[in-house]
């Protein structure tokens, strides 16, 4: 008995003798593999270092506008005739963060409007006595834009580059438009300086209308043999004998190139300089826009005057656009934001564009934003007023767009924010509201008011 | 006249460049009316400029595209 006792005591101690030579070796092992494994758990564990994301939540933004034209000297009638147009917009912006670096934005847009000088591509409606200052209601008078542009851009860890890329697409009843385009910025200086570069490309193309009483003496017309003739009665000159042919090509190419600049110069001022460089080809004419030359005798049906042709425009044009902001903080009420552009082009256009905006915070929640700007251009080589243009001239227009003038804008604005988004409409808390009204009034006929309204809602 | 004024203002930005504005000093720098970019509410209005006018670009507005003919 004594001798089992004896034996198992002894198993005991070696098991325990065991026990203990284990637990010393990974005590050892513990302390002689401590540094490494400290250092493995540094490489895998890391407190992660804070990175703000580029765009917090996803945002969406609602912009609508109202826009309003009118002026006696419509493009669509040879330099005159009634502007008059009314244009309604409703756009969608939807910004989403993928995650900390990268943020995909989608903008929807539709456009819908209706114009009087359009409407006159075909003003013989029968319905009311054909003129140049009178709306037809012809179907070109109205017409629908839509626009989808989806673009990405990815910021680097430390913010200081930053990459993005777009895709667009619009369609309208004569026109369908892609664009493709994408920019970089660098930020340095301890992001106090900004360089930025980018392109875009636009491949265009027309469903080219062109002005009724042509069309038939286009290739393979039949002149004056056509209906309209034969039902209505030529005034003026009655030997109405256009030579008038369509364009062969309907696509129209841009392409963008624009460099930017800005720096922070004090605590409360900061400035950009930017150069864009665009470059079109193609049909650069609006087929539907007529001219009337000053050596082809008047032919009228009703009190509408014929076309004599439609616009002729070289099929390249290069622009060159130059500009400078500054933007200063004058106190917590006030700032300054001002804008200077220089522009010239090889049409002959050189233009100037002033702008200065004075938002006023007259509240923790509501600024003002008074602003004034002023514009003026030359014409361009081609452009002919109404009815001086010749027969004999290689390239013409009577789009008044292009001609001489100078304007006035006057705007006011008020902004609603409330950085806490207390207003909600489902899981969208209410950010801003933004309201605008801008009067632009050339030195001719020519007037135009805008008014739009903005929301900004933020995913809570 | 306009080539010295866009010098001048290129030496005065070029000149500024060694200056640097803390990240605690921007606060005022961060004042949503100071962003150089063009206001989203604006686009509309950028838009008719651009139809209306020959003159586009160097305003962060689009530059090429689109009929912009009514």
């Amino acid at each position: 008995m004594a001798e089992k006792q004896a034996e198992a005591a002894a198993v005991i101690k070696t098991k325990t003798t065991k026990q203990m030579n284990t637990i010393k070796q990974l005590l050892l092992s513990s302390i002689i593999l401590s540094p490494f494994l400290a250092l493995s758990q540094d490489a895998s564990d890391s407190i992660p270092v804070y990175k703000k994301r580029v765009l917090e939540s996803v945002e969406v933004d609602f912009l609508s506008s109202l826009y309003g034209q009118n002026g006696d000297n419509a493009a669509v009638t040879g330099g005159s005739g009634t502007e008059q147009l009314m244009d309604g917009t409703a756009t969608l912006v939807i910004s989403i963060p993928l995650n900390a670096d990268d943020v995909l934005t989608i903008d929807a847009g539709v456009s819908a409007y209706t114009s009087a000088s359009s409407s006159n591509i075909n003003p013989f409606d029968n319905r009311k006595i054909a003129d140049n200052f009178q709306a037809s209601t012809g179907a070109s008078g109205s017409d629908v834009w839509t626009n989808v542009t989806g673009s990405y851009s990815h910021s680097s860890d430390d913010r200081n580059d930053i990459w993005s890329a777009k895709l667009s697409v619009s369609n309208e009843y004569d026109y369908f438009s892609t664009g493709a385009g994408g920019s970089y910025t660098k930020l340095f200086n301890e992001k106090n300086t900004e360089l930025s570069v980018h392109g875009s490309v636009y491949i265009d193309t027309w469903r080219a209308i062109y002005p009724y009483e042509l069309r038939p003496f286009a290739a393979g017309g039949n002149g004056l043999f056509n209906n309209l003739f034969r039902s209505n009665t030529i005034t003026g000159n009655t030997n109405y004998d256009p030579t008038f042919s369509t364009f062969d090509s309907e696509g129209r190419y841009s392409y963008a190139l624009g460099f930017g600049f800005s720096q922070i110069l004090h605590k409360n001022i900061t400035g950009s300089l930017a150069l864009d460089l665009v470059q079109q080809s193609g049909l650069l004419s609006t087929p539907f826009q007529r001219v009337y030359f000053a050596d082809v005798e008047n032919s009228y049906i009703q009190n509408f005057q014929l076309a004599d042709d439609i616009e002729r425009l070289p099929g390249s044009r290069s622009k060159v656009a130059l500009g400078g902001k500054l933007n200063w903080y004058l106190n917590e009420y006030v700032v300054l934001r001002s804008f200077y552009r220089y522009y010239f082009d090889d049409w002959g256009i050189q233009s100037h564009t002033a702008s200065l905006e004075i938002p006023v915070k007259i509240s923790s929640k509501f600024t003002l934003y008074p602003s004034y700007r002023y514009y003026d251009q030359t014409a361009a080589d081609h452009f002919k007023a109404y009815e001086t243009a010749l027969s004999t001239d290689l390239y013409y227009t009577s789009d008044y767009d292009l001609s001489q003038y100078s304007a006035n804008q006057f705007g006011f604005g008020l902004t609603y924010t409330d950085i806490f988004t207390n207003a909600h409409i489902w899981r969208f808390g209410l950010k801003s509201i933004d309201f605008r009204f801008y009067q632009y009034n050339r030195n001719t006929t020519f007037r135009s008011s805008i008014g739009t309204l903005g929301f900004k809602f933020v995913l809570n | 006249m306009i080539k010295r004024i866009l010098s001048l203002l290129v030496i005065a930005f070029a000149a500024s460049a060694c200056v640097v504005v803390k990240e605690y000093e921007k606060v005022n720098l961060n004042d949503p009316d100071m962003t150089l970019a063009e206001k989203s509410c604006n686009r509309n209005l950028a838009t008719a400029h651009s139809y209306r006018e020959a003159a586009v670009g160097a305003n962060g507005g689009k530059t090429g595209g689109g009929c912009g003919c009514n």
